[in-house]
Parts: C-alpha cells; sequence; structure tokens
C-alpha cells in the first residue's frame, strides 16, 4: 500500500517535555486533561537526561492490525490511518506487537487506545496545535527537511 | 470519578496514628479562596495549634494544588507546600514546579494535610484515590537524585515523586523539598518539616482524567494564550537563557548583593551568555509555554538567577563551573539556596569581623573560597561541625549577639531570596519588608516600574496614578499592594508567575484571564473583583496567622539594617540607601490600602469574617 499520507514529525530535540500535546490529546479524546490518556506520549528521564515521542507512525504494514484478535483495529485503505473502536477486549496483544510504542491503555476503560491523527478535527492533529515548540510536525514525507533537526543548546 | 468529580478534594493524613479522612471543600470555600496558596493558609489556620513548634508533630504539612494545576491552561503546574515555618517561626509557604501537582489531582487529590510526626521514615503513595503510607526505609539517607532514581526504579518510571535530601532528614531549618533535579518548594524550610514528620517522599501516580467544563473552548484558548504569551520578549529571553537574563541588568545598576551587601558589583562572568556556554537544553515543567529550566553540562539543572548570585557574587565566587557546581550540589543535598548563600556570606563577614575564628568556624571563612563554600554546605547539610551551628539559620543572632543580626540580609528571620540589593528600588523594599513570609521577592516584587512606562498605561493598571520614578518613596504602596494582591491570586491558581501580567512585564495573563481559564475548566464563574477579593482576603490570612503565631506587627515590617544605614557604594546606585522617615510614610501608606491600623493590624470585622470561614470545613 503506498499512500500520500501526512504524518506526525517529532523533534525530540526540540521538546521541552511539557506533556501539553498529550494534555491536549486527553481534553479533545476524553474531555478531561491527563497527559497518561493521551494518545501521544512523552517519554523523559529528568536524571538520564532525555525526553522523546512516543506515537503511532500510521505503518504501511501495521503489525498491529494482524496482532488483534476481534479485528477492531483497522488501516483505512484511502486515508492511510489506521485507527480502532471500543469492541477492543484489552488483550493488549497491539501493545505487545508495536514496535513505536504507539498503542496506548486507557486503564480506566481497560481499553486499548490510539493515534486517529484527529481525522474529524477541522484543525488537525491536537498535539500538533498544542506543542508550544514546534516539536511536532504534521507534514508529508517529502515535505520534511532531511537536514538534522535543530542541534544546539537552546530551543525556541 | 471519571465523569463526575468534586472541585477539591483533600486527604487528611495523620501520621500518628496512621489514619486518613478524605473531605470535599465546601464550594462556598473554593469562592472565597480558590485554592493553592488561599485554601492552604484556610487550612493552616483551622488546623495548626496556635503557637506550636514548628519541628514538632503539632505542626500542619499542606500539599495544595490550585484551581487550574493540571488543566491545559498555560504553565498550570505548580502546586504550594505550606507550614509553619522552622527557620522564620511564622508561615512557611513555597510554591513548586514540575509534576507532582498536577499528578496528585490525577491520582483525585487536590490537597494532602499531614498531621502529626511517623513512628518511623515513611513516604505517601497516592494512586487513582487510594493513599498508603509506606516504609521509607530502603530511601532514607540517599541524597534527592538517588532517592528519586530508586523510587522509579522501585514503583515504575512513570510515577511523580516529590521528597527531601539529608538536610532535610538532619532538619536543617532551611531544607527545601525537591521534586525532579532542581524544582524545589525552595523558601522557608519545609523540607525541615517533612523530615522532622519521619516523611521522605509523596509519590503519586493518577490516571483519572481531570473534567474540564469546555475542553474543545480550552484547547482553543490555550492556543490564543499561547501565541499571546509568545509575542512577549521577557518570555521569549526567559525561553533562550532563563533567569540569569536578569544578572546583567542588576550588576550594571551596581545592585547585585556581592560579599553579603558590602558591596554591590561583581564580575561579568555570571552574564547569561557566560551561564549558557554550560547549558545543554532548555526545559518545561508541566504545560510550560516558557521553558526557562537549563539542562546544564555539569549534570545537573539550572541555575538561576538567584543561584548564580546567592552561591556566587555573595560569597565571592566567581567562576561560572564552579558557581554551577555549587548549584547541583545544594540542590542534591535540599537546601534552600537563598537562605544557604546568605547564611554563608553572612558567616564570612562575621568571621572577617572577629565574631568567629578558625577554631569556632573550623576553618578560615572568607569570600571567593570555592572548595570553603562546598565543604561548609556539606557540613551543613548533614548538621555536621559549623556547618550544624549554621544549619540553625536565622535563629543564630541571639547566640552570636543582636549586634550580627545589623549585617544578616533577613526580614522577619527568612533570608531575602532575590539578589537585587533593593535599597536603589524602593517599592521593591518595601515589599519585602511586607512580604508575610519575610524577605521574599515572589510575594509581590514590583519591579515594573524600571521600565519607564506611560504613564497612562500605569494609571489604568494601577488605578491611580503613580511616581514612574524608580527611586521615589511616592505612591509605590499602591504598586506594591497591586503585585501582591494578583500574585496571590495566580498562586491560588497553581499558574507560573513568569506568565502572569505584572510580573517582568506589563502585559501577559491577567484577572480577565484568569477568569476566562477558570470557566472553561471547572465552570466557575468568578468577576474580576471577586478575584481581587480573594487576593486580598489570602494576605489577610497570611497577616492573621503571622500575628497569630509570633505577633508579628509593624515592627517586623522592616529591612536589615544595612539598607537604612550604609549607602550603596558603586555605578548607578551608587548612594542610594533606605530613608526611614520615608519608609514609614510607605508602610503607613500600604496599611491604609489593606484597611489595617496604624500597627499593622487586621480590622476585627475581617479577623471574624474569616474565623467564620474556618468553621466551614
Amino acid at each position: 500500500m503506498n499512500i500520500r499520507q501526512k504524518q506526525v514529525y517529532c523533534r525530540p530535540d526540540l521538546c521541552i517535555g511539557c506533556r501539553i500535546c498529550a494534555n491536549a490529546c486527553a481534553i479533545v479524546n476524553t474531555g478531561g486533561a491527563n497527559p497518561r490518556l493521551g494518545r501521544i506520549t512523552i517519554r523523559q528521564n529528568l536524571f538520564q537526561r532525555y525526553e522523546f515521542q512516543e506515537l503511532c507512525r500510521h505503518c504501511e504494514e501495521p503489525p498491529c492490525t494482524d496482532a488483534c484478535m476481534v479485528g477492531c483495529i483497522v488501516k483505512d485503505s484511502e486515508t492511510g490511518i489506521v485507527s480502532n473502536d471500543d469492541s477492543c477486549v484489552g488483550c493488549w496483544m497491539c501493545i505487545m506487537v508495536c514496535p513505536h510504542g504507539g498503542m496506548r491503555r486507557d486503564v480506566n476503560k481497560q481499553l486499548a487506545v490510539k493515534c486517529d491523527q484527529c481525522r474529524e478535527r477541522e484543525d488537525g492533529p491536537a498535539c500538533v496545535q498544542a506543542c508550544p515548540t514546534g516539536a511536532l510536525l504534521f507534514e508529508l514525507r517529502e515535505d520534511v527537511s532531511d537536514e538534522p533537526f535543530f542541534k544546539g543548546p537552546t530551543v525556541a | 470519578m471519571t465523569e463526575k468529580r468534586a472541585l477539591c478534594i483533600n486527604a487528611i493524613v495523620n501520621l500518628t496514628d496512621r489514619s486518613i479522612e478524605i473531605t470535599e471543600t465546601p464550594d462556598e470555600l473554593i469562592r472565597n479562596f480558590v485554592g493553592g496558596r488561599g485554601l492552604n493558609m484556610h487550612y493552616l489556620y483551622k488546623y495548626l495549634k496556635p503557637k506550636s513548634d514548628p519541628l514538632s508533630p503539632d505542626n500542619v504539612l499542606i500539599l495544595g494544588t490550585g484551581l487550574l494545576t493540571g488543566t491545559l491552561s498555560p504553565n498550570s503546574g505548580r502546586h504550594n507546600v505550606t507550614c509553619k515555618s522552622p527557620e522564620s517561626g511564622i508561615i512557611g509557604d513555597a510554591n513548586i514546579g514540575g509534576f507532582l501537582g498536577p499528578e496528585m489531582r490525577y491520582a483525585g487529590f487536590d490537597r494532602l494535610i499531614i498531621l502529626g510526626r511517623a513512628d518511623k521514615p515513611v513516604y505517601l503513595y497516592l494512586e487513582d484515590g487510594k493513599i498508603e503510607i509506606r516504609d521509607a526505609a530502603p530511601y532514607w539517607g540517599l541524597t534527592c537524585s538517588q532517592a528519586d532514581a530508586k523510587f522509579r526504579y522501585d514503583l515504575g518510571s512513570d510515577v511523580e515523586v516529590e521528597l527531601i535530601g539529608p538536610s532535610g532528614e538532619k532538619m536543617v531549618r532551611f531544607a527545601c523539598t525537591r521534586s525532579g533535579v532542581k524544582n524545589a518548594a525552595g523558601r522557608c524550610g519545609t523540607g525541615a518539616v517533612w523530615g522532622s514528620k519521619n516523611l521522605k517522599a509523596v509519590v503519586a501516580r493518577g490516571n483519572y482524567t481531570l473534567p474540564h467544563a469546555d475542553p474543545e473552548g480550552m484547547l482553543k484558548k490555550f492556543v490564543e494564550l499561547r501565541d499571546y504569551l509568545h509575542e512577549s520578549k521577557v518570555i521569549k529571553v526567559l525561553g533562550r537563557v532563563g533567569t540569569p537574563l536578569l544578572y546583567d541588568v542588576s550588576n550594571y545598576l551596581g545592585a547585585i548583593r556581592t560579599h553579603n551587601s558590602q558591596q554591590t558589583v561583581f564580575f561579568d562572568s555570571l552574564n547569561a551568555e557566560e551561564v549558557h556556554k554550560y547549558v545543554n537544553k532548555m526545559l518545561g515543567c508541566s504545560g510550560c509555554v516558557v521553558h526557562c529550566r537549563h539542562r546544564n553540562t555539569l549534570g545537573g539543572e539550572g541555575p538561576e538567577y538567584t543561584t548564580e548570585v546567592l552561591l556566587g557574587a555573595n560569597i565571592g565566587v566567581a567562576e561560572t563551573g564552579q558557581i554551577i557546581e555549587l548549584n547541583n550540589l545544594v540542590n542534591e543535598l535540599g537546601l534552600d539556596v537563598s537562605s544557604t548563600g546568605t547564611y554563608i556570606a553572612w558567616a564570612i563577614e562575621l568571621f572577617e569581623k572577629g565574631y568567629l575564628n578558625e577554631e569556632t568556624a573550623g576553618r578560615i571563612l572568607r569570600f571567593g573560597d570555592f572548595e570553603m563554600a562546598r565543604q561548609l554546605i556539606y557540613d551543613i547539610a548533614y548538621r555536621r561541625g559549623f556547618g550544624d551551628t549554621l544549619a540553625e539559620g536565622s535563629r543564630l543572632v541571639e547566640k552570636f549577639g543582636p549586634e550580627t543580626g545589623d549585617f544578616l540580609i533577613t526580614v522577619k528571620g527568612l533570608p531575602q531570596s532575590d539578589p537585587h540589593d533593593v535599597r536603589y528600588l524602593k517599592g521593591f523594599a518595601l515589599g519585602i519588608a511586607t512580604s508575610s513570609r519575610g524577605a521574599d521577592h515572589l510575594r509581590s516584587r514590583p519591579t515594573l516600574e524600571i521600565l519607564d512606562l506611560p504613564s497612562s498605561f500605569t494609571e489604568q493598571l494601577y488605578g491611580e496614578p503613580v511616581d514612574p520614578n524608580p527611586t521615589s518613596y511616592q505612591s509605590k504602596a499602591r504598586v506594591v499592594t497591586f503585585s501582591e494582591t494578583i500574585y496571590a491570586v495566580v498562586d491560588c491558581m497553581g499558574i507560573c508567575k513568569f506568565i502572569c501580567h505584572g510580573f517582568n512585564s506589563p502585559r501577559n495573563l491577567n484577572y480577565d484571564h484568569f477568569r476566562e481559564l477558570t470557566r472553561l475548566a471547572t465552570g466557575l464563574e468568578f468577576t474580576k473583583d471577586e478575584l481581587v477579593a480573594v487576593g486580598k482576603r489570602v494576605i489577610d490570612q497570611e497577616r492573621l496567622i503571622n500575628y497569630r503565631e509570633k505577633g508579628i506587627t509593624r515592627s517586623d515590617d522592616t529591612l536589615p539594617a544595612r539598607y537604612f544605614d550604609e549607602p550603596m557604594p558603586s555605578a548607578r546606585a551608587k548612594g542610594s540607601y533606605i530613608d526611614r522617615q520615608q519608609f514609614n510614610k510607605m508602610l503607613d501608606e500600604y496599611y491604609e490600602l489593606h484597611g489595617w491600623d496604624n500597627n499593622g493590624m487586621l480590622p476585627q470585622a475581617r479577623v471574624d469574617e474569616l474565623n467564620r470561614l474556618v468553621k466551614l470545613g
């Protein structure tokens, strides 16, 4: 499947670890705040001194769609968006197979949740819209520059 | 719990008998105190037995999140740690960023009210509506980052932790609590109170959602405010180099506290661009759009403007790398940097003046000696030798003789936090003299006047014309009162002062923004006047506690003797000092604006009102 699809590109060097992206995602998807319930995850360890973003890449051949025993994860053949619904039974196999950390557990509802690129939002993905430093981009692959992203002591 | 949730859920944890009681704050109290610092003060007044010893089980320790903490509001990552201060004997209150405040709310608790004392080291574990008092023996004795790393190793890397280091365990009177590498509830010795209660840490993990009244509206508002804030020059610079940006300005003016305020100008090696050579990356706290926190190349985070001056210029250390090393060390051991730097500089001056000698101080104390400072910081944190003496802080004035208090830079027993020598800016001087927790810039910091704003603007801001001259004593009480009130409201909201109207910039978020954010997040409608009234009520509540605990009145609203008696020695500020008579006039005006009497006491009607509110819950 070769689909021209915009993707959320992450630039860890610009990530300040504020978790606003995940919080905005939770606001859009659950109506309340808690970055833990967002579909994007900020992995940060202040002592080991790193932060980066984990998010569904909407793979060309997504392992999660194969792993799902109820078949509730599907890749749309036109838009390329991989999404799921709440017929999920909470077996967590999708989480086990995803190499990108793109699947999340909603422990309150015992459902797997994932990014659907906010396909019903006019303003595009909420995480990209809310990021305060431009660490997230929503672009076509050919439009994202190959140059190494920002290297230097400062953000912004 | 995922759909509906009370606005303010308190857990009253008694460490003595290990009982836990959950209460909800009634709406009327939220309307009167909002949350954060405001409600903390209310509960401190309610639960603290009058005149109790701050390091006894009678002291009350409160961790309270603001009304907007953890929401999608910009910079909403803060909470207040409140108790009676073991350093000053009046209110102890410190505001801290990082991630624990929001996580507490996601775990279902907005405020922890901790009473009593555990019989052995414990930590509190919060998860999804449950609180456990757990054994902290494996963590006791570890430094801040060691303990934090061990908690994450043992409990999972996704927990959030706030803890004390060795100095808190040893009850150093100016120990702080720490979260992450550098975030600290720094002032007033809150860490010593944790230590006195045998409480090593509070650890939280929360999966609950924090419901918003209007989620989409909030996201829109967030994007709008973020873009608005990013237009501000100060916020841009803060995001690039952090608070050291202020050093250059104060140094040029000749108002940097140097050698225990005996001098006021220091080396350029503390300028922001010098500090920045040691910076890997800038970071933000929860929900931050500013990112002012440095990750430095020497293994820690910081330094802030306060740190680089109080552990640099004030003790005479000029090499940037050495200052950053001291900064990292103080963070690791969990000491309040402002107090540590002030006491060390004071001890050095005492040594120079002959009050201390090599025998009593255990070593030669002199300005500019990095190794001496480093050793002394260790000795303070572990209470060894002379460090054990110095760990008693401002109480030492009684021991060394009252005249030594004249060159200790404290107000109401708390060292001045801001590195700016306030003899030049009269409004700033009034601010630290009247601040409710002692000499502190984060209570009022009226520095807008230095910006030369057009009078039409300032008149609109303060409600009356103010004198634009920063060295004038006229109308400064109005400026201080304005700043003090809005900062109290910001602390109640749980929002960072860096995006608050009037802190460094005449723009940024004002009362109307807070009204709007509160409505979108909680559905509560406040008018601007109501919020102003909340700010004033919180300040009055603090005044009342201070009066009850230590009889704080007019004679305590004063400045270090050096600020009155010695003119500043250098640069543009040369010759500036605070005139006692003029200062008294400012105080009169300040009391009048607050509706206090000439002695700085609350009117009886206000005391009755606060006493009535205490009965509400």
